[in-house]
């Protein structure tokens, strides 16, 4: 489950425009790279242009995913992944990635150095890690193992404790038997 | 909200009015009868008085939109819907809502940083923080509600779409059932073009009437006024409608993952507590049982005390009573 690109486009009308991008492409050979580039450019530059502002889509290629979300105030946020990874994630990832550009470049035209999208590439590459229903996800389920083995040592320790029922009533019956004894011993036929 | 509670802009305005113009001593003494606190105070309790005012107006136009927000998602017409207006009304709300957030536990932090003269001051301040974040959290709840409803809404529009619809991404049922209101409609879409009006009209009405499934050739006539204007274009809306419906359940179905693991882990806690409790019964009955043991083994190891000084006492008892028996067994032996 990798990332390969965020990309950010401004779209006026049907024109659609790069100002921001980001690239991992660490797993292409190196002389692919600068193809494989201009390749998620030009896909996401068409795709950013047919999608209705407020929308979301996945465009599945052969060995890849495009997540588009084009934001109502004319912003497209691309994410080009491969297919194992949660569309979920993805446009969840745009949704921060959109809302923050927009706070920090209002009025963006040209193309910018947006320094965060690296940032986000590279923390994103673990979708575990990253998206924060899937640490909860992660988190409640290592915390029920936990609770599961509490109670098995909870069942261990009521079996303890029985034992030690049992023992302590043993032991006081006898301490009985030994003070009766005494008392006895004491009591009668003042012998010597 | 049927009424606002402008209690705080009365203040301000008071004050500023006081500020600016000469005061008589009589409405002096009055002013400082209503708010008992040194003047240096009131400055900063009338820009406590400012930010809830602000806050207040910001809940308000905020309900507002929201208010608009319920009306177009209450709409149920089949074909007239306004994603990206909603969308828009959404994303501001929601941006509202943050911002009335942060305001709000400013306004907390301000009023734990300032230290109010008088208990019914400091009284007051903590009551406007609460009701102002008891009317967001209000809103917010509506909001929620409201966001629900659209989701309801959009899961039956595209139901209804699907049954008039014949797109190769959903196609489920047996194709000549869908194939022959289709093939029918197509038949007629020149003269049924003018009344469109009408047939969205129609279309709702269909939204209205028929909550689940319909049989094809019931609603056939309004189904061939209704297909026509299923232009490509609005093929493409609804696969995006999916689209948007798809995120939308995969978000729904991880959250309602994490809740029932939630539910689970309560119950384990539950089942954890139980046993805990049924333990405490044995440990009691332990914790007596070692008493027991206790008290027996102090007075047995008193009455061997008992004994022991008994024994150590007598001793010249015991050397007469040798002596004695000593006698007898001589006497004894003497006679035989």
């Amino acid at each position: 489950m990798k990332i390969f690109g965020i990309l950010v486009l401004k779209k006026d009308g049907d024109k659609a425009q790069i100002i921001a991008s980001h690239y991992d492409l660490s797993s292409f050979g190196y002389f692919q790279r600068g193809s494989v580039q201009e390749f998620m450019n030009f896909s996401s530059v068409t795709i950013g242009e047919r999608t209705p502002p407020g929308t979301r889509q996945s465009v599945e290629g052969e060995n890849n995913v495009a997540h588009v979300y084009s934001h109502p105030q004319g912003i497209v946020g691309v994410v080009m992944s491969d297919k194992d990874y949660p569309s979920r994630v993805a446009f969840s990832l745009l949704n921060r990635v959109t809302d923050e550009f927009l706070v920090k470049y209002p009025n963006a035209t040209r193309p910018v150095n947006y320094t965060e999208l690296e940032g986000y590439v590279v923390r994103y590459q673990d979708p575990k890690e990253a998206d924060p229903l899937m640490k909860v996800q992660n988190e409640l389920d290592e915390t029920t193992e936990i609770m599961r083995q509490t109670i098995d040592s909870v069942l261990k320790r009521g079996e303890k404790l029985d034992s030690l029922v049992d023992r302590s009533e043993a032991l006081s019956s006898q301490s009985k038997m030994f003070y009766k004894t005494a008392k006895k011993t004491n009591a009668c036929c003042v012998v010597m | 909200m049927t009424f606002k509670d402008r209690t705080n802009e009365f203040h301000a305005i008071a004050d500023r009015i006081r500020s600016r113009s000469h005061v008589p001593n009589a409405l002096e003494r009055r002013s400082l009868i209503q708010s008992p606190s040194p003047s240096g105070q009131q400055a900063s309790r009338s820009e406590f008085s400012l930010m809830a005012a602000e806050i207040s107006r910001n809940i308000t136009s905020t309900a507002g939109k929201l208010e608009k927000l319920t009306k177009l998602a209450k709409r149920k017409t089949l074909f007239d819907d306004k994603p990206v207006e909603i969308g828009e009304l959404t994303f501001i709300i929601k941006q509202d809502i943050a911002k009335l957030n942060r305001q709000i536990a400013m306004l907390q932090d301000y009023t734990k940083r300032q230290k109010q003269s008088s208990k019914q001051a400091s009284e007051h301040t903590s009551n406007v923080v609460i009701t102002l974040q008891s009317k967001l959290a209000d809103t917010s709840m509506s909001f929620k509600d409201v966001l629900e409803i659209r989701t309801e809404n959009m899961k039956m529009t595209k139901d209804k779409r699907d049954q008039f619809l014949f797109s190769a991404a959903e196609q489920s049922g047996p194709p000549a059932l869908a194939n022959s209101p289709l093939l029918k409609s197509r038949r007629r879409p020149n003269n049924e073009r003018t009344q469109t009006p009408v047939a969205s009209i129609g279309g709702s009405g269909i939204g209205n009437n028929n909550g689940g499934y319909v049989p094809q050739d019931e609603p056939e006539s309004t189904l061939s006024l209704g297909i026509p204007m299923l232009t490509p274009q609005q093929q493409q809306e609804q696969m995006m409608v999916l689209e948007q419906d798809r995120y939308i359940d995969h978000r729904s179905t991880a959250i309602e993952s994490i809740e029932s693991t939630i539910a689970e882990l309560g119950g384990i806690f539950q089942q954890l507590a139980t046993m805990v409790a049924e333990q405490r019964e044995t440990v009691q009955r332990i914790d007596q049982n070692t008493d027991d043991i206790e008290m027996h083994v102090m007075g047995a190891q008193r009455e061997l005390l008992k004994y022991y000084t008994n024994i150590s006492s007598n001793r010249w008892l015991i050397i007469k009573i040798f002596v004695t028996i000593v006698c007898f067994f001589l006497l004894f032996t003497l006679i035989m």
